[in-house]
């Protein structure tokens, strides 16, 4: 029956990592911008929570414990790559403009251009608030730093996204919804 | 003091973010909805956090194919046991049912209907002419989609008796046996301009037929409608006499696409004044002929019907 009774386990916790693939696959491309990046970022993630699923008691704790391993995981990412780069200081380039874009696509772009404009340490903060409903303690386990700085870094974070993005929008021309092509 | 002053950004934040207690978060709801500054804040907030939202709803997909619904490698071996067991049954009887005749068994699987064979040979028989004049120069290829028409005029479909189309026709899976299914793609433009109910109804069959083909060679092949000038009239709801059969075609094949030319819906609303509404599932495209010559340009069989 315990044998039975593990495998069930081990099922579910596979279930449970396959669900959880496409919300770490969000979470890191908004942390990177780069498809490729961040699915290698999620691959390493899940197969860290493989190894180290005997470590995870709580399921319940699950989540966090996966986006505490995928934060882990880029800062590793980014240690190997320069180490002499503070990851939070790190802005990454946003690759298309707003004239790239459709203009149904606009705001998309810019808010990706803004998010891609914070400081690393503000970028994750405000995803994992933003995109994932972290509460903030659970921010300040995930990223291993305290409460204070998780309300600091979000409120630093929101007033440039304040700034850059709300004064562009209202300029965005009011377009009726149309579709082009479907397929 | 100020409402709005007495409130820090964190605070203001944090309630945004339902990380109040129960009688703080009360006490601001009171607050903001007394100050308008307040008020305009929160607003600003709760519209950053949906913008971010929004932004990555659908972020790009990944490379590599990996995703949630993918077989796994326990799948994949599960699956490739499946085929070698099936396989050999396969063989086994095989060996075991002998048909009568060797005339007989290339018939075994079923045979085209008329529409296939027709619509099937005339795209094949397009193919080669475009593969031929691609093979010469480059202006035989801009000349090509003018021939069309004119050779579809002089031969009507059902008169088509190319050796090589006939050839193609007769053999059956011909064309899966020349190109590796599942490589290419096979892609296939099909011009309606005219207003005929009979000529619209046919050319349905002859869709249908060809789609249907590609289905039972298990080809990969795409079928663009491209409907301008008349042809409009079959993908218009107040006009269509097809409406039912199109969603059904829609429905049962993902690979067809009904497109209608902007220009086209834009001069009746010019010069006669309707406001064209179109069937569900049928898109627009700027212009009929810009879209044909876009296609042809990508590698696309032109047909008109």
């Amino acid at each position: 029956m315990d044998l039975l009774d593990f495998f069930l386990r081990s099922r579910e916790a596979q279930h449970a990592l396959q669900q959880a693939r496409a919300r770490l696959y969000r979470l890191a491309y908004s942390w990177c911008h780069s498809a490729a990046l961040a699915d290698d970022l999620v691959q390493e993630t899940l197969t860290k929570a493989l190894r180290k699923s005997a470590q995870l008691r709580d399921p319940k704790a699950r989540d966090a414990w996966l986006f505490t391993i995928l934060a882990n995981c880029y800062r590793d990412h980014f240690r190997k790559l320069r180490e002499m780069d503070d990851v939070d200081e790190i802005e990454i380039s946003h690759e298309t403009t707003p004239e790239t874009e459709s203009s149904s696509a606009e705001i998309v772009s810019l808010v990706r251009a803004a998010i891609a404009h914070l400081p690393g340490a503000q970028r994750q903060v405000v995803t994992l608030v933003d995109l994932e409903g972290f509460s903030y303690v659970e921010v300040s386990q995930i990223l291993d730093v305290p409460i204070g700085t998780v309300m600091s870094r979000l409120c630093r974070a929101r007033n440039t996204m304040r700034t850059m993005l709300l004064p562009d929008m209202q300029q965005l021309p009011a377009l009726s919804p149309t579709i082009r092509r479907v397929k | 003091m100020n409402k709005a002053q007495r409130y820090s950004d964190e605070h203001l934040n944090a309630f945004v973010d339902n990380q109040l207690a129960a009688e703080e978060k009360s006490q601001t709801y009171i607050d903001i909805g007394h100050d308008e500054g307040l008020n305009h804040q929160v607003c600003e907030l709760r519209k950053l956090h949906d913008l971010v939202q929004l932004a990555y709803r659908e972020p790009p997909a990944p490379p590599t194919h990996a995703t949630p619904g993918a077989p796994t490698r326990r799948a994949g071996l599960r699956f490739g046991v499946a085929a070698s067991v099936l396989f050999t049954l396969g063989i086994l009887l095989g060996g075991l049912i002998r048909l009568p005749g060797p005339a007989t068994a290339p018939r075994a699987t079923s045979a085209p209907s008329p529409a296939q064979h027709r619509v099937v040979a005339a795209a094949i028989h397009k193919e080669i002419t475009l593969t031929q004049a691609s093979q010469r120069t480059e202006g035989a290829v801009a000349r090509a989609p003018e021939q069309a028409p004119a050779t579809a005029a002089a031969n009507p479909p059902s008169a088509l008796t190319l050796p090589a189309a006939a050839n193609a026709v007769g053999s059956g899976p011909v064309v899966a046996q020349s190109k590796s299914p599942g490589k290419t793609q096979t892609k296939v433009l099909i011009h309606l301009a005219r207003d005929d109910d009979a000529q619209l109804s046919q050319a349905l069959d002859d869709i249908e037929g060809l789609l249907k083909y590609y289905r039972e060679s298990r080809q990969t092949a795409r079928v663009e409608v491209v409907v301008n000038g008349g042809g409009l009239k079959l993908v218009r709801t107040d006009t269509s006499a097809f409406a039912g059969r199109i969603q059904r075609l829609q429905r049962e094949y993902d690979n067809l696409t009904f497109a209608a030319c902007q220009n086209t819906i834009d001069r009746l609303a010019r010069e006669q004044g309707i406001s064209v509404r179109l069937l569900p599932g049928v898109i627009t495209i700027d212009s009929g002929m810009a879209e044909i010559m876009r296609r042809q340009h990508q590698g696309w069989t032109y047909l008109q019907v």
